[in-house]
């Protein structure tokens, strides 16, 4: 059965076209790469099954849905932005999170606030950028949702940071949950895909599994670069 | 849902105007504390705090209403307001509820401000004796005042009037906000939001006066009853008072449809920075 289901999905911004006939399903319990460089799309994509965007023409669904209030409590969502007010302390955010999610595990967020070094006391405007994001992730894998949609979750960071941060999803998300990434650093996560969505323009021009393209002699990497060539 | 919408909604609202309403206390303390003092100067000084405090109240909070809006919709924090699993009816609604408080908090913090002065005053000039006269010459206005019934009445149209009145406002200020945050208009926000602002209001007050003018329904308060009438205002007989309800009425019409809009927009239409 799929958690998303996408069909002749446009949307356009004015004249500007930045997707264009998206069709692709994802079965649930896997983990997607969503692959492209920036400004090629993947932002929007994410909005709209967020259901942040929702002017746009096609089929989208969650889950059987249509991107709404149901929707919401079952997708995590992490925004490529801190999104969490200033005068925030990690306890406050997670006081919020529980009141909203059902699906949330207020016991395990406080535990991991406090396991990585976070003072639940600190307000987040005193926070580095890292600690702010640090938290932002626990708060999206301490919740039970079925569908987890991560934008650019390694975006800024060092390699050590990174790794942290793949550890982090991949030893918290639900085991039966689909997990979809978006990211434009392929070589630290493409272990972890059983599938890679590629967008370049708009249009979505790689749908395939991952053991498919390694039949063929090539990492996620080296498609990848052969398709975005000309962006290098 | 909603209940827990509001308590956030007050929760992040409050950090806007908590300070002025510290500062109101601490400055009311300041001025009763100076009753003990003979340096006149203090309590002076006292009074102007006091009367800028509880004037500021009421411009901060408004001011406010505009920025939470803005903060918690449009800014980065929207990306957590509008994937959380409610509707945007129930966001709309949880934020204009709160927004209601806060003015009407602020509005009374301000009476009050006004109130404490007025006695403090009294107190510095005459002392307690002069307070207890004027009360007792006070009652024999109340004497020359309509029924009790008639105020109560009197009141409650009043307070409609206020509710219509601060829910214009909201209405107007989320409508602007949320318009000028749409993709078309989001290049300008604040100039293109002044103007919209601007055209509503225009727009609310010419139809609003007019109506209020010539639409034959007025609420008229007479020597010993207050009553509503079919007629222009002035026209209704026995009436001291006369004040047409048409005005109001399509303010707060216009204001659900704008607010009706805003979460058609809300929805549809807005485009996240």
């Amino acid at each position: 059965m799929s958690i998303i289901h996408v069909s002749s999905l446009k949307k356009s911004y004015g004249r500007k076209t930045v997707l264009e006939d998206i069709n692709f399903e994802i079965a649930e319990g896997s983990i997607v790469g969503l692959l492209g460089p920036n400004g090629c799309g993947k932002t929007t994509l994410i909005k709209i099954l967020t259901g942040l965007i929702k002017d746009h023409t096609g089929t989208v669904r969650i889950n059987n849905e249509e991107p709404g209030p149901y929707t919401k409590s079952i997708v995590a969502y992490l925004p490529d932005k801190s999104y969490l007010p200033d005068w925030m302390k990690p306890g406050d955010a997670i006081g919020y999170f529980n009141d909203f999610y059902a699906d949330f595990d207020r016991e395990k967020a406080e535990k991991m606030v406090r396991d990585f070094g976070l003072d639940p006391s600190q307000r987040l405007k005193t926070m580095s950028k890292g600690q702010q994001e640090k938290l932002n992730l626990i708060l999206v894998m301490c919740r039970r949702a079925k569908l987890y949609i991560l934008d650019e979750p390694l975006g800024g960071l060092d390699p050590a940071a990174r790794s942290f941060v793949l550890d982090l999803i991949m030893n918290n998300y639900a085991k039966d949950a689909t997990v979809l990434i978006s990211t434009h650093l392929i070589g630290d996560v493409e272990r972890i895909f059983d599938r890679v969505l590629m967008i370049n323009g708009g249009r979505l021009i790689v749908n395939s599994h991952v053991d498919e393209i390694r039949e063929k002699g090539k990492s996620v990497e080296e498609v990848f670069k052969e398709v975005f060539s000309y962006a290098w | 849902m909603l209940g827990k919408l509001i308590k956030h909604e007050l929760r992040h609202s409050a950090r806007y105007t908590i300070s002025i309403y510290t500062a109101v206390i601490v400055i009311s303390a300041v001025m009763g504390l100076s009753l003990l003092s003979s340096a006149t100067w203090l309590g002076v000084m006292s009074c102007f705090a006091l009367y800028a405090a509880g004037f500021m109240a009421v411009i901060i909070t408004l001011v406010s209403v505009i920025k939470n809006f803005y903060d918690t919709l449009f800014g980065r924090q929207g990306y957590l307001t509008l994937t959380l699993p409610v509707k945007c009816s129930n966001l709309l609604i949880s934020k204009v509820i709160v927004s209601f408080i806060w003015i009407v908090a602020s509005f009374m913090l301000m009476v009050l401000t006004f109130v404490m002065i007025f006695f403090y005053a009294k107190e510095r000039s005459s002392g307690y004796f002069t307070i207890v006269s004027d009360a007792i010459s006070l009652s024999g206005i109340l004497e020359m005042l309509p029924s009790a019934s008639t105020v109560i009445k009197l009141l409650l149209v009043a307070a409609v009037w206020a509710i219509i009145t601060i829910f214009t406002y909201v209405s107007f200020v989320y409508f602007t906000v949320t318009l000028a945050n749409t993709r078309a208009l989001q290049s300008h926000p604040k100039i293109l939001g002044g103007l919209i602002f601007l055209g509503i209001f225009s727009l609310n007050n010419t139809v609003g006066n007019l109506l209020t003018q010539y639409m034959p329904f007025t609420f008229n308060v007479g020597s010993d009853r207050v009553f509503f009438a079919f007629e222009q205002m002035g026209k209704a007989e026995e009436a001291l008072l006369s004040y047409g309800v048409g005005g109001t009425l399509f303010s707060g019409l216009f204001a659900f449809g704008l607010l009706w809009l805003t979460g058609y927009i809300l929805e549809y239409k807005v485009n996240l920075k």
